[in-house]
């Protein structure tokens, strides 16, 4: 559902960062990226996702057989697919569950479907915060605004839940959890998880995966996918490290 | 009423010394500091000015109204000196508005909607000793070539005053507001405005924090488009110890709009303890809209905290991205920010009907 042939990116100063990426994921597949720091792995849910620091310099990202960088970002988004960053910005001001509404009825419009009404969503969200083990505070607040980093996280797995993607990116979204929150939140995964659907994980732990059995492992060094394996990769990563890979 | 307040209405300026003044400091001009932003091209010379007055020299004032029949008639000379100087103060004096005089009795409640001539108009409130005031300021749905209005403020000790507009978008070609504040001790004036005019305007206050304590907390939203141009004028006097007050103006501009904002704070001798602060953000929305900010400080007094600030940017591009990778159209996104940023403006304030007001016209 989700193919990526050949991706090339750079940066603003001509640097390029992401040097071929092939990548191809079917439904109901959980793909792992695992890399060292400053491989590229944030770059190329960026670069998928439309985030104007990147450009393309060549190869496709197709969801369902369209072109994704054709889109606009907004159309990325509504056609399926969910990014969550390393790194989630901080809206103050904008409330989470008035945004959380607001991007909800934006794929419903896309799609051609009628708003969702107050109560449908109140109802929704709260299933889905309930999954997550969210606080009422949450709905309070702005935007990731003051949020710790493992709350900022919980925060992306219920946009997540309530926008219920095809196919969903997560990067690092398991760094600043403890151990409970990364039960919550891997389970939160697991549920929204289902046949039809398909997850990237990027993770450098182990841990996560014991959680979410991932089909395939994938090495991204350089801005290249290295080497692609089982379940079994992860644990000989974790073990290892990196500098056992030859470099094709 | 107190002597204090009835000296407040006695010295107000009379029609006759309005234009006297006025003919003193002659039309606004970009080189007077008081006007230095402002389009003052616009402004047409009112005829008590005299005609050939504009190209008269204002440092002889006798010279010029001599030349034309309403000046023959004008009883400048009887009329005592004042020293007000903002032309925009002056005008709707000098142009015979009548005082509306309301005096609010001390401990009284009350909310007022006051609405404005939308030509000439001067109001005066005297407020009483812990009187809670609400006064929404709201237009007429008449408007003229140019409207000139002025407010005279005397709130007394330990009052509460709320004076609030959000008024829509205005068309009138040129709007002067003036307000001239007056403080006793431990009065707290919270005054907040939205403004979306089309055309030219400025708004001028004056305040006085006179008593030990008194607080004037300003906060402004300037949501501009077109060829709209907006200037503000403050100057804060700090005439007694551990007074407060508080400066906070924020733009959002399209279009060829310009704003500017000229904020003057002045601390007199043995005024310990005072607190000042002065933050301006604005956010230009395309190429050609601009911001002009010139903050003055007059500090006599060492124990003095005042604090300024000038930010001027766009939309911030992360939370922009964020928004619109969750679906949202850019445009929405768009309103999400400005709209967030103007909450902003106004979420400080307590519970009251201004808040409530300001809030819900955003
Ligand atoms: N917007 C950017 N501007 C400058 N350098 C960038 C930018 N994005 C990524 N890089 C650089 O590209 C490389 C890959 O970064 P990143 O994708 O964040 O790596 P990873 O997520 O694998 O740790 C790093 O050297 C990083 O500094
Ligand atoms: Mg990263």
């Amino acid at each position: 559902m989700l193919s990526i042939k050949n991706l090339k990116a750079s940066i603003e100063d001509g640097t390029q960062i992401l040097k071929g990426i092939n990548l191809e994921v079917k439904p109901g597949e959980v793909h792992a990226i695992m890399g060292p720091n400053g491989s590229g792995k944030s770059t190329l849910s960026k670069v998928i996702a439309g985030h104007p620091a990147y450009h393309v310099d060549g190869g496709s990202v197709e969801l369902d057989g369209k072109n994704l960088l054709e889109m606009e970002i907004n159309e990325r988004a509504n056609s399926g697919l969910f990014i969550s960053t390393q790194y989630p910005t901080e809206i103050p001001g904008v409330n989470n569950v008035e945004f959380l509404k607001m991007a909800l009825n934006s794929k419903r419009a896309f799609l051609g479907q009628p708003e969702m009404s107050d109560e449908d969503f109140k109802k929704l969200c709260e299933e889905k915060m309930n999954l997550l083990e969210m606080d009422e505070r949450y709905r309070e607040r702005g935007v990731n605004d003051g949020m710790s980093g493992g709350e900022k996280k919980r925060n992306e797995i219920l946009q997540m839940a309530i926008l219920d993607p095809k196919v969903s990116f997560l990067d690092e979204t398991d760094s600043g959890l403890d151990i409970d929150a990364l039960r919550i939140v891997a389970n939160g995964i697991n549920h929204i998880m289902s046949p039809e659907k398909a997850v990237i994980l990027v993770t450098h732990y182990q841990r996560l995966l014991d959680y979410i059995k991932p089909t395939y492992v994938h090495v991204l060094r350089h801005g290249k996918i290295i080497l692609s394996g089982g379940p079994e990769l992860a644990l000989k990563l974790e073990d290892q490290g990196y500098d056992w890979i030859e470099e094709a | 009423m107190s002597t204090a307040t009835s000296e407040f209405i006695q010295n107000l300026p009379t029609a006759e010394q309005a234009i006297a003044r006025l003919r003193e400091i002659g039309m606004p001009k970009r080189n007077n500091e008081l006007w230095s932003f402002f389009p003052v091209a616009k402004i047409p010379t009112p005829e008590f000015m005299g005609t050939d007055f504009a190209a008269s020299s204002a440092a002889n004032p006798a010279a010029a109204p001599a030349a034309n029949e309403t000046a023959a008639q004008s009883p400048a000379e009887n009329a005592p000196a004042i020293k007000e100087s903002d032309f925009a103060a002056l005008l709707p004096i000098a142009n015979n508005a009548r005082p509306m005089i309301r005096e609010i009795a001390d401990g009284a409640d009350e909310m007022a909607m006051l609405k404005c001539n939308n030509d000439f108009g001067h109001t005066v409130l005297d407020i009483g000793k812990g009187a809670k005031v609400s006064l929404e300021i709201l237009d007429n749905k008449v408007t003229h070539d140019i409207a000139a209005e002025r407010f005279d403020i005397n709130v007394g000790e330990n009052a509460d005053v709320e004076i609030f507009f959000a008024n829509p978008a205005c068309d009138l070609p040129l709007r002067f507001r003036h307000f001239n504040i007056n403080q006793a001790a431990g009065a707290n004036v919270r005054f907040s405005s939205i403004c979306k005019d089309t055309a030219i305007g400025r708004i001028s206050i004056e305040c006085h924090l006179k008593g030990e304590g008194a607080n004037f907390d300003y906060r402004s939203l300037h949501i501009l488009d077109g060829e709209a141009s907006q200037h503000s004028r403050l100057t804060i006097y700090h005439e007694a110890p551990r007074t407060v007050s508080t400066q906070l103006a924020r733009n959002l501009l399209s279009g060829s709009a310009r704003v500017s904002y000229d904020g003057s704070v002045i601390v007199g001798y043995d005024c310990t303890g005072v607190n000042s602060s002065q933050l301006v953000n604005t956010i230009l929305m395309s190429e050609d809209a601009s911001v002009s900010v010139k903050p003055v400080l007059k500090i006599y007094h060492d124990d003095v905290e005042c604090t300024h600030g000038n930010t001027v940017g766009e939309l911030d591009a992360e939370q922009m991205f964020y928004l619109v990778s969750r679906g949202i159209p850019k445009k929405a996104a768009q309103e999400m920010l400005m709209r967030s940023f103007a909450q902003e403006t106004f979420l400080p304030l307590p519970d009251s009907p201004a808040k409530k007001r300001l809030m819900s016209s955003l």
